[in-house]
């Protein structure tokens, strides 16, 4: 039976909102990333799922708050809960990832989990689902 | 056409390049605050080390680092940045133009080496776009817009290497050089490219040994 949450609307306008206040920063984050993949081999997760290419730092934040800026908030349900597994499961906030440009990557993870709470998508643990969140 | 490219279009570049990064530059300034703190400076203790401790020392301070994880990747991209910044500036034929125009100029490197070196910076995008094209990881996060940036680093100093020999139709050729050099200039600090200036203003962000005013800012 579908969970009550997973039928809610997503409110967009609340999105774009919070995508707006830190546009300035997110924006310069994610335009000047030089897509060169370097952050890979500092993310422990990455090393971990045998170097793992949607285990890399970059990817995680431009599939999620990249897509989320690209789509400008307008998202729907289906959107932000295939990205909750990559901004709760994939990436653990550890900060070791290493950037040689200098872009901080977990903030912009932690952005793209705020707007995921903001609107009631996040691991619970009497979930039923067969992804495990270990 | 040639007129336009050669004439009032370089000026545009160049003033939208220098407003660009001026522009840029203050955005940054404006979107980030001093913080209230600042990381301690590092206690770095000096001792007299011989030859050999140097080395290991410098070897050592290598560990963990992208000379280590990636050292292909890291010395092609350092020599490419060094010779796409290094080359323009210090090429004999761009300080003879400046000479004539401004009646200055800056040293030149002799044209053989700067020939060669174009070569070299040819040969590290080729390099790149395989990586682009053949490693996973690279792959995934590659869009059409990566290729475009990279093409754009790439066909100045394409022409340029094939206007020094003098192949195809010289005309063509140096007024090709010209335009892809107007639109690298436009395109540094609108596109990705604009890492060449926020690669040293993310550096107030970082509370590290390769930080200025060590991490005093933050957004």
């Amino acid at each position: 039976m579908p969970n009550h949450d997973e039928m809610k609307p997503v409110d967009t306008r609340k999105i774009r909102e919070m995508l707006n206040q830190k546009k300035g920063k997110m924006k310069r984050y994610l335009s000047f990333c030089a897509h060169c993949s370097l952050c890979a081999e500092s993310c422990f997760l990455y090393m971990a799922h045998h170097k793992d290419s949607q285990y890399m730092p970059s990817y995680k934040a431009i599939q999620s708050l990249g897509k989320l800026y690209k789509k400008r908030g307008k998202v729907d349900r289906k959107f932000l809960t295939e990205i909750k597994g990559i901004v709760w499961r994939n990436c653990v906030l550890c900060g070791r990832c290493y950037c040689p440009i200098g872009i901080h990557i977990p903030s912009m993870i932690a952005l793209a989990r705020s707007i995921c709470r903001s609107q009631d998508v996040y691991p619970r643990l009497d979930e039923s689902s067969a992804e495990s969140w270990l | 056409m040639y007129g336009l490219i050669r004439g009032p279009m370089v000026s545009i570049a160049f003033i939208v390049f220098v407003f660009g990064m001026i522009f840029q530059l203050i955005q940054f300034f404006k979107l980030t605050r001093k913080k209230g703190w600042v990381y301690p400076p590092g206690e770095i203790k000096f001792e007299k080390k011989t030859a050999g401790q140097w080395v290991a020392f410098c070897l050592a301070s290598l560990r963990g680092t992208l000379w280590r994880t990636d050292p292909l990747m890291m010395g092609v991209t350092w020599v490419f940045h060094v010779f796409l910044v290094g080359i323009p500036i210090f090429l004999l034929g761009h300080n003879i133009l400046l000479d004539q125009s401004w009646r200055l100029s800056l040293w030149s490197l002799p044209e053989s080496v700067t020939d060669l070196f174009s070569l070299v910076v040819l040969a590290c995008i080729i390099f790149f776009l395989g990586r682009r094209l053949f490693v996973t990881r690279v792959r995934v996060i590659t869009t059409v817009y990566d290729y475009v940036v990279l093409l754009i680093a790439a066909v100045p100093f394409l022409t340029g290497y094939l206007a020094y020999h003098q192949w195809f139709d010289y005309d063509t050729v140096i007024t090709l050089h010209i335009l892809a050099g107007e639109v690298m200039l436009i395109a540094i600090p609108f596109t990705k490219l604009g890492h060449m200036l926020y690669f040293f203003l993310y550096r107030f962000l970082i509370g590290s040994e390769y930080s200025f005013a060590r991490g005093a800012r933050t957004w």
